[in-house]
């Protein structure tokens, strides 16, 4: 009864991540002449591509610093200490995750002038600081407060305070690597920032503008020239990921404890309150004030801002866009759905035994999701695969394609959180349920998935926001035209800020429906995401 | 008949450790207590037993069928055991009747209803676990464990995370329990009142081999092995050097001077072994009387109670209230001494 779930996740895997690679891959070192390494010289050579992996690391490192400090400050100071309102701060921390980078982009972009490398990082450093919030939070969280005291006791409060950062180092860090990563695979917004300007460009952008050139190209180093440009990136994202995985490994959310105690900021109470607002503010608040003044008609000529204009925003949004928000949220539920019918069984037997499934999980975090796209593009765009799939009707076209594509990039965020879960199930709940004699069936849907609800739940609400905020597999899929997210990025070339601010605000309101269901529906309070 | 034969069972984890050869057999019925320190295999014995773990060899007969032989496992749910975990492994979203009734689908609520009641949860019966107390959950849990007509149950140190004043209720259910069905019963603890209170067969476990097994009765006042004594009866064991040999068992050269030593004894190194009880305050130093230093004098049951420590051992022994920490008191035996065979790891014991 296991194996079959587990075998058509596998299958997904190998269907959605492992054969476009591969087969890009493959043709890389194809040439019509047999194998050869030619392109990989060729590309490897090139200046303005080793210019741009230069600069993309160097984006990476200074706005994954910007995002330890957002993020982590705001998870310190609402988790640790008694800064004003941080039982409400704290959980808002994950906000701006709802929020796609491009949206923080265009806000920043409506009233300051963001065309330099600063500017990127500093956005870029905003929209995933989330990463480094939650896992912060979380290894705060997992911290037993009598080892701090212990600590305190024996040594005073500066080595209990290194006694702690060093205990919440590896969650910390592999929020970090897993910021660093998102940003140096990041094409959305250095590509927005070019448009207003910008005179140098990241790796990402070099890899999808050799694809764009791709069309136009014969020799065979032009064709497989993204997958080859790709290489360095790939080989640095793995090694990155490798560490966050390692460290994200070896901490640990224990169960019954000591909550740590709380740190009195004194005089700095109020002031220190300025990171958080800053955070908040810079990944959400600009966003959204700025959507809602275009909502209401801040860039129509010779036209105050009034409500009329609010209402003329939406409508238009919703005759224009309307059904790219709807195939936008059917590809956010559809993703959902698919990914953790594929990530259950995955994560069952991750958290038991191999780490060979945690391996091919994370994968497709591995490849800029442009590459990703790229690969699915190679593999179903061929009159091969076309046939083989003939009775799915167009499925290359249609927004079956997006959802896949989306589950496919998204894979770890539904394994490793479930895999994590799974692993604090006391083993001991399962075997008393194998004791009874209850057939498998009963004993996933009576047992093993109501103890899993809360992290299934999380893991679909993160899973949901992450496909609606999705820009770079969409540029590349077809399908993808008709999201919400393409739409809103082709403001930027095409104008209608008043209807794209209403359709951001929609895609942001759509992007909060799980998490707003969660509380309505359980009454819990919110807790981030971990 | 036996119920269970289990034959040269083996297992072998990553880390070294390794279980058996271990053969063990036990009436239908019987009662018997697993005892030995952490470690010592007791749990992964019982989890051998009821197949959550495969072992690397031997078998294991649940009457006429075999379960385990090396290379089939009957799967633990048609083992037709009950299994009751150190920590209860209730489902924490489900009710307590829920529990039972997941159990078994068969099983009527009203069934389910009188079994709690049975265990003393009959007005808990719509409750989740997190809404019980420790000694609730393991009610609950061993009710759940009686579910299905088991023929065998299987109790971790089931008392483990109950209150100390409860813990002889429960233990008593147990045992009624038990005896009501007829069921056999393992149960695995380090706490001799424990194995007293549930069982009636001993056996005890060191690095994964059983070192003595008995009657309760006879282990408490006849170990067998300085290292069972030790462990079950809390006995202190001083070197005995055999320094002849006499007309019958010879003589031993002990901390309480030249000591007799007693028929059968095997030719092999042997220790004294003294049991609480077997020492008393002399009156006068002699021959065969032994100098210790007081440690502590305390209350005991019947008096007081003082520790003294004797060639490196501490020991208690009644004593009168005029002794003082740090004074020097001579200790003799009540009656004859008891020689065992020298076992090295033997863990040192307070008296």
């Amino acid at each position: 009864m296991r194996r079959v779930p587990y075998a058509i996740a596998l299958g997904f895997c190998a269907a959605f991540v492992l054969l476009p690679l591969l087969a890009m891959l493959l043709d890389s070192v194809r040439s019509p002449s047999g194998f050869s390494l030619a392109a990989y010289g060729t590309i490897l050579q090139d200046a303005t591509l080793r210019g741009q992996f230069l600069a993309s690391l160097e984006l990476g490192l200074v706005a994954t610093l910007l995002a330890w400090l957002f993020g982590f400050g705001h998870a310190y100071l609402t988790f640790r200490t008694d800064l004003p309102g941080a039982r409400w701060l704290g959980p808002l921390g994950i906000l701006p995750l709802v929020v796609p980078p491009i949206l923080v982009a265009m806000g920043f972009a409506d009233f300051a002038d963001v065309k330099g490398f600063w500017s990127c990082a500093l956005l870029l450093g905003l929209s995933y600081a989330p990463f480094v919030a939650v896992l912060s939070a979380r290894g705060l969280r997992s911290i037993d407060g009598r080892l701090y005291e212990a600590g305190l006791i024996a040594r005073g409060r500066g080595p209990a305070e290194r006694l702690l950062a060093r205990m919440i180092l590896p969650e910390m860090l592999a929020g970090c690597l897993f910021a660093f990563i998102f940003v140096i695979s990041e094409h959305g917004v250095p590509e927005f920032l070019t448009v207003k300007g910008k005179t140098w460009h990241t790796y990402a952008e070099g890899v999808f503008s050799l694809w764009t050139r791709r069309a136009t190209g014969v020799l065979h180093e032009d064709l497989v020239s993204p997958t080859v440009a790709s290489l360095p990136l790939v080989l640095l994202i793995v090694l990155a990921l490798a560490i966050a995985l390692r460290l994200r490994a070896r901490s640990s959310v224990r169960g019954d404890q000591q909550p740590l105690p709380i740190r009195t900021l004194g005089r700095w109470r109020w002031p220190a309150l300025l990171l958080p607002l800053f955070y908040l503010s810079g990944g959400v608040g600009v966003p959204v004030v700025v959507m809602a003044r275009w909502a209401a008609g801040s860039t129509v000529v010779n036209q105050p801002m009034s409500i009329d204009q609010v209402r003329e925003s939406f409508r238009l949004a919703w005759t224009e866009a309307g059904g790219d928000l709807r195939s936008t949220l059917w590809i956010g539920m559809a993703t959902t759905l698919i990914l953790l019918f594929v990530a259950l069984p995955l994560a069952r037997r991750a958290a038991r035994r191999s780490g060979f499934v945690e391996l091919v999980s994370v994968v497709p975090l591995a490849v800029p999701a442009i590459l990703l796209g790229i690969g699915l593009v190679h593999v179903y765009n061929h009159p091969l695969a076309a046939r083989a799939y003939a009775h799915l009707g167009d499925f290359y076209d249609s927004f079956g394609i997006v959802a896949c594509a989306y589950a496919a990039r998204f894979l770890p965020f539904g394994v490793l959180p479930l895999a994590s879960a799974a692993r604090r199930l006391p083993e001991h709940l399962e075997e008393a349920a194998a004791l009874t004699g209850r057939g498998a069936a009963a004993r996933t849907f009576r047992i093993y998935l109501p103890l899993m609800l809360p992290a299934i739940w999380s893991s679909a609400c993160l899973i949901f926001i992450l496909a609606l905020r999705e820009l770079d597999l969409a540029v590349v899929l077809p399908a993808g035209n008709g999201t919400v997210v393409r739409r809103l990025s082709n403001v930027v070339h095409f104008g209608g800020e008043n209807m794209g601010g209403a359709l951001a605000l929609c895609l942001l309101l759509a992007a909060l429906l799980l998490p707003i269901l969660t509380l309505l529906l359980t009454g819990r309070k919110l807790r981030p995401l971990s | 008949m036996h119920t269970i034969t289990i034959d040269q069972l083996t297992f072998r984890r990553k880390e070294g450790f390794q279980l058996g050869p271990l053969s063990l057999s036990l009436e239908r019925g019987e009662r018997v207590a697993l005892l030995g320190p952490s470690g010592c295999g007791k749990t992964t014995f019982l989890r051998l037993l009821a197949g959550l773990e495969p072992a690397d060899g031997g078998t294991i007969s649940f009457g006429e069928k075999l379960v385990t032989d090396g290379k089939r496992l009957t799967p633990p749910g048609e083992r037709r055991i009950g299994f009751v975990f150190q920590d209860g492994a209730l489902w924490p979203h489900l009710t307590a009747i829920e529990q039972l009734r997941f159990a078994d689908p068969a099983l009527s609520r009203p069934d389910a209803l009188r079994l709690l009641e049975r265990v003393g949860l009959g007005d808990h019966a719509g409750r989740r676990p997190r809404k019980l107390s420790g000694g609730e959950q393991q009610r609950l849990a061993l009710a759940r464990a009686l579910v299905g007509e088991p023929r065998l149950l299987l109790l971790d140190e089931p008392l483990h995370s109950v209150d100390v004043h409860l813990r002889d209720d429960l233990s008593l259910l147990i045992r009624k329990l038990a005896e009501e069905r007829g069921l056999g019963l393992i149960v695995v603890t380090h706490d001799r009142e424990e194995a007293l209170a549930m069982a009636d067969r001993l056996v005890i476990l060191r690095d994964g081999r059983i070192v003595e097994q008995g009657l309760a009765t006879e282990l408490l006042t006849r170990p067998k092995t300085a290292y069972g004594a030790a462990f079950l009866c809390r006995a202190v064991c001083f070197e005995a050097a055999k320094v002849d040999s006499g007309e019958h068992a010879g003589r031993f050269q002990t901390v309480f001077g030249l000591l007799p030593g007693t028929n059968g004894l095997s030719p092999r190194p042997q220790v004294l072994v003294l049991l609480p009880g077997d020492v008393r305050v002399a009156s006068v130093a002699g021959a065969h009387t032994a100098q210790a230093r007081v440690l502590s004098v305390a209350p005991g049951e019947n008096g007081k109670m003082a520790t003294v420590e004797l060639a490196g051992r501490s020991l208690r022994v009644p004593c009168a209230s005029s002794l003082s920490p740090g004074s020097t008191v001579a200790l003799e035996l009540c009656g004859a001494p008891r020689f065992l065979e020298r076992d090295a790891s033997a863990p040192e014991g307070g008296g």
